[in-house]
């Protein structure tokens, strides 16, 4: 069809009032007569500007798409199935010096940024955290895992209860978080191992609700729905409260001024390294043959046990590595928020996480590092918005994902070519 | 003894009801590979528009029981249908060659609109509906009674009926057979002249009503709701539907049975506090034994 | 790229929280769940601050400044409300905050009010570990669990002279640790109880559970939790043809019990405690009126939530509108509400607990019982 057609309105016209009958049924009913006890109040004045909304909307969308323009952006949506690029073998990035100007920004911003902003920052690198381990499980090892917030809850249980029960403090707890958290995964790797695809996704959903409900209901452990304190971290021993029960505190030994603030910037300072040590090993993972043999096992699993990887192991460390990942998120949430509850480890947290996965772009770091800044950002951001603001959080995930349904960022990957003088 | 057999009783009606809505995960899944996360929340929407009905139709003197349920039904099931065809048209229908975590995204994304939307509309207070259909049968066993109210034997018999004529259009109807030819190849079924992006719109409305059907059914029987109902529901569905099977209609009804039943039983017997990880190793245990599920195909490795 | 995001995030943040800080008004936060699955209350919280807000502004405001509310949503996950309280306490410098609403959000957000010496009066957090850490900027004007299980417990041993109480909660802060703090007073009037189960919130089939209360011959059903599980719960205890009585706390009071309970008939004879009816106080009455000429039934939490405003009101303008200074303040003097004369003990909890038992009559009221 030549773009030259011009408009068809009669078919316009149409479109339009179809939508704007099935926003009459859909619409109708649910805002138009409120339910009050056993009766109802009328509003149908709403419903009919919402009507009139659609009608007006969906005509002019039909139009657009008529338009040349339109032709050509439904055709580059159609066509945009693109998989990943690849680059020559011996391209080096023209970016690498934004890595320093980053950390650079990064080492400034708890310096200039209020305390609020600090701590939107903070949950963001603690989702960051969390994306990227979970990037493995999907985005690499392309396992589905929908209960990722299962291994996040085992880091900031782990944290409390770590402390209450052993005594043990934030830097001895974060290695042993990780550690437990792995462990979990391997746990939960074996059995599972043999399922595919969304049985593997149901499964996983399983454990991550049966982590929650022991955490809920094993009262004696883990005080059950009232929730647990957590400790904040130290600076060589140094605390960060006001007042210190057992030797000095921060502001004390350095004789300023207390301000709660300093906490959640030492937090921030430890988180950033944290993040950045997992996004330079998770970069060295990926050109090293585990890493290789993930994105293998994801593509063609029989082709890859013919071949003889071992796909027990190469599955269960991607569960591992992902799971440990999801722990030291966990501890550094349950110190930043000092307190941990059950009801912050629901299946939502989960969706949230695998969100930022696939927004980001299956299997890229920088989109994963993008879209985790986006999720936790823009609900804060919404707040203008109140009550319509998880509603908008809504919309914009529908949005966004037919916007970009391969996500922000497009996978790349640099070309192999035999180095001269190794191959024979 | 009077007790198991409550129990029984107990798990049988919410085991038809899980079965219901577990149908509209397990066709969505057999067509187009996609977990519908919204699926939960389009029940919670019937049960709103199940209130409605009733608040409409009593307004309007209505009073006979029959008139009433046969309305409320019709009403609901053609309400909640063209929500299930809307919600497949702008937010999957977009998404038809993308991956299908693409399509997870936006399932999520639609739940948390629906939710809300509903919230906005509806307030956020808890809904009831009066109680229609009351009295109950009651039985002596040994020295104690089973009791079971006519909503329970009217729930049970309406499932069996909706899942018994969904079964005959599946199978029997040409609607059916373009059905399964989508949900087999869809590329084939497009050359042979079948619509498919229409027959996946079907589905999603097929799948809408039966949720539709359960709307109508818990609401009466339980009378409370409130626009976060679905979330539970919809999970405990899903779970069903891959207990039997995914992909498989008796998979998704077998499945909901054997969760209903589970569930009833081990709160009832052992504690209720554990009931749903009692449930959810259950699940982890049949498919370590049955990797497809109780009903379903073991999928073949292609090389 | 990050840096992109965050320095934007940075800028817009910035706007906003200067648009906020122009004006020279007393800000209050309102913090509680005004989206999710709790939202009803958040509702309440709302509407009681934003007309006690009115009143006080339209009598002149605080030392003549106008009080300005500032919604502040937590969902009632403790996440966000450590998020959320950072932003009342750092962008919309937020002197005092009514809320928040829910005991597992209201424990880590006082911590962070204690740190910036902003006031916090919740009307609806009542459990116990809110206040015993002792944070000196925290008060409540409901009651403790303990003081509400006592009346309860007393209740039940006494009154009824009940043998067989079965205890049920909703496995969540404010139902587990009141039906915990029953069973914890009920034993120590020597009574053990038959039965003690969670149930889930947001399910509404409690068939099984309604079974094993039969299976245990239970003649008291205690129930933990809000109206939306208890009307679902009572109904189906009826239709299982179980005589129990069934008794709950303030959780369940609520016009929509009724409703969600399906039927008037349903409700009769239920027992709650609640704190003394607010419609006793002249004060009180004068204010529910102006709820009803509204279109407003005040119901639940919504007093409560008046009160709290009033009790920040009285802390504030008595000091200067110093926040420190007006939490030490209210531990040694007593306030006029609303709800009657306050007085706060050192941990912030109210002095003297007005809690009564309720009963529901077959029409859907409830009143107190003598």
């Amino acid at each position: 069809m030549s773009a030259t057609a011009g408009i068809n309105y009669k078919k316009s016209v149409i479109d339009a009032l179809v939508a704007g009958f099935m926003a009459l049924i859909v619409f109708g009913p649910i805002v138009g007569v409120v339910l009050d006890g056993y009766s109802f109040n009328a509003e149908f004045g709403k419903v009919a500007w919402m009507v009139a909304v659609v009608v007006i909307g969906r005509f002019a969308i039909s139009c657009f798409f008529q338009t040349e323009k339109g032709i050509a952006m439904a055709f580059r949506h159609a066509n945009n199935d693109e998989g990943v690029a690849v680059r020559l073998p011996d391209h080096k990035s023209k970016l690498l010096w934004v890595v320093p100007l980053v950390i650079a920004i990064g080492l400034l911003v708890p310096f200039i940024a209020s305390k609020y902003v600090l701590t939107v920052i903070i949950l963001g690198l603690i989702y960051v955290l969390l994306g990227l381990g979970l990037n493995i499980v999907v985005g690499l090892a392309g396992l589905l895992d929908l209960g990722f917030v299962g291994f996040y809850a085992i880091g900031a249980y782990g944290l409390a209860l770590g402390y209450e029960n052993l005594g043990l403090g934030f830097w001895s707890m974060l290695p042993i978080a990780a550690l437990i958290a792995a462990m979990a995964g391997a746990i939960l790797g074996f059995p599972v191992l043999r399922m595919h695809g969304d049985y593997l996704a149901i499964v996983t959903l399983g454990f991550g609700e049966i982590i929650r409900l022991i955490l809920t209901n094993w009262t004696s452990l883990t005080h059950g729905p009232n929730g647990i304190s957590a400790p904040l971290p130290t600076f060589f021993g140094l605390e960060f409260k006001r007042r210190s029960r057992d030797g000095e505190t921060f502001h004390e030994f350095f004789n300023i001024p207390y301000d709660s603030a300093y906490k959640y910037m030492f937090i921030y300072l430890v988180l950033f390294a944290v993040v950045w040590a997992v996004l330079f090993i998770k970069h060295r993972l990926v050109k090293m043959p585990i890493g290789r043999a993930w994105e293998a096992l994801r593509e063609d699993e029989i082709a890859c046990r013919s071949l003889g990887l071992n796909h027990v192991l190469v599955k269960l460390s991607a569960f591992m590595i992902g799971a440990s990942t999801a722990g030291l998120a966990g501890v550094f949430f349950a110190t930043y928020q000092g307190f941990v509850n059950p009801s912050s480890f629901t299946f939502f947290e989960s969706a949230l996480i695998l969100a930022i996965v696939v927004l980001g772009g299956m299997g890229s770091t920088l989109g994963v590092v993008i879209a985790a800044f986006c999720l936790t950002v823009l609900p804060e951001l919404l707040r203008e918005f109140a009550e319509y603001r998880v509603l908008m959080f809504g919309i914009l995930m529908v949005v966004m994902m037919i916007w970009k349904p391969r996500g922000i960022v497009r996978v790349t990957r640099t070309g192999f070519a035999a180095r001269k003088g190794v191959v024979k | 003894m009077d007790i198991v057999l409550q129990q029984l009783v107990n798990g049988l009606t919410l085991g038809s009801v899980y079965g219901l809505i577990a149908i509209g995960y397990t066709m969505v899944y057999g067509i187009i590979g996609m977990i519908n996360f919204a699926h939960g929340d389009v029940y919670m929407v019937s049960a709103y528009i199940t209130a409605i009905a009733i608040a409409l139709l009593t307004f309007f003197g209505i009073e006979s029981f029959p008139i009433i349920i046969i309305g409320t039904l019709f009403l609901t099931v053609a309400v909640t249908g063209a929500y299930g065809w809307v919600i497949e048209r702008i937010a999957y229908r977009p998404l038809r060659n993308s991956s299908r975590l693409s399509v997870l995204i936006s399932a999520i994304g639609m739940s948390l609109i629906l939710q809300n939307y509903v919230q906005l509309s509806q307030g956020a207070n808890q809904q009831g509906v009066p109680t229609l259909l009351s009295g109950a049968l009651r039985f002596n066993v040994g020295d104690g009674f089973v009791q079971i109210t006519y909503m329970k034997i009217f729930i049970i018999v309406a499932s069996l009926i909706g899942m018994g004529v969904l079964t005959y259009i599946i199978q029997k109807t040409k609607l059916g057979r373009m059905c399964r030819a989508t949900q087999q190849d869809r590329k084939m079924a497009s050359i042979l002249g079948i619509n498919t992006d229409r027959i996946i719109s079907i589905v999603f409305v097929i799948g809408a009503t039966m949720a539709a059907l359960a709307g109508v059914l818990i609401t009466l029987d339980y009378g409370a709701f409130d626009f976060y109902v679905g979330f539970i529901i919809g999970i405990k569905a899903f779970t069903a539907a891959v207990l039997g099977g995914i992909g498989s209609l008796p998979g998704a009804m077998l499945g909901g049975l054997v969760l209903g039943l589970s569930e009833a039983l081990f709160a009832g017997l052992i504690s209720s506090d554990y009931k749903d990880v009692f449930s959810f190793s259950l699940l982890v245990l049949i498919l370590i034994i049955r990797p497809s599920g109780l009903l379903g195909k073991p999928e073949v490795e292609k090389v | 790229m990050s840096n992109m995001v965050i320095k934007q995030t940075l800028l817009s943040l910035a706007v906003a929280g200067a648009a906020t800080l122009a004006q020279a008004d007393v800000v209050i936060g309102v913090a509680g769940p005004h989206t999710g699955a709790y939202a009803a209350f958040g509702l309440q919280l709302w509407k009681g601050a934003e007309k006690a807000a009115a009143d006080i502004n339209a009598a002149g405001g605080l030392n003549g400044e106008m009080i300005k509310l500032v919604k502040a949503d937590d969902a009632c996950e403790p996440k966000q409300a450590v998020s959320v309280a950072n932003r009342l306490v750092d962008l919309d410098d937020a002197v005092a905050v009514v809320g928040h609403f829910c005991s597992s959000s209201s424990i880590p957000a006082s911590s962070i009010y204690e740190e910036a010496g902003v006031l916090m009066v919740t009307p609806a957090s009542t459990a116990d570990g809110l206040t015993d850490p002792g944070l000196p900027n925290v008060f409540r004007v409901c009651g403790r669990n303990d003081q509400q299980a006592d009346v309860a417990a007393s209740y039940m041993v006494g009154t009824l002279n009940a043998k067989r109480i079965a205890i049920i909660h909703d496995k969540d802060s404010y139902g587990k640790g009141l039906a915990d703090t029953t069973k914890a007073t009920l034993n120590s009037y020597g009574v053990k109880e038959v039965m003690y189960e969670g149930l889930t919130r947001g399910e509404k089939d409690f068939n099984a559970l309604v079974t094993k209360v039969r299976s245990v011959d239970a003649d008291v059903v205690y129930f933990g939790g809000l109206h939306s599980e208890a009307g679902p719960l009572v109904r189906q205890l009826r239709e299982q043809g179980s005589k129990a009585i069934f008794m709950s706390g303030d959780g369940i009071v609520s016009d929509e019990f009724v409703s969600v309970a399906g039927s008037p008939k349903y409700v009769d004879g239920i027992l709650m405690t609640f704190g003394a009816n607010p419609t006793s106080y002249p004060s009180g009455k004068k204010v529910i009126e102006a709820f009803r000429s509204d279109g407003y039934e005040p119901e639940g939490y919504t007093l409560y939530s008046y009160t709290a405003m009033q009790v920040v009101a009285a802390a504030l303008s008595n000091n200067n509108l110093d926040p420190v200074k007006g939490a030490d303040w209210l531990k040694s003097h007593s306030v006029q509400t609303v709800m009657g004369k306050k007085d706060f003990d050192s941990k912030g909890d109210l002095k003297v607990s007005d809690y009564v038992m309720y009963e529901w009559n077959a029409k859907g009221e409830y009143h107190q019982l003598n």
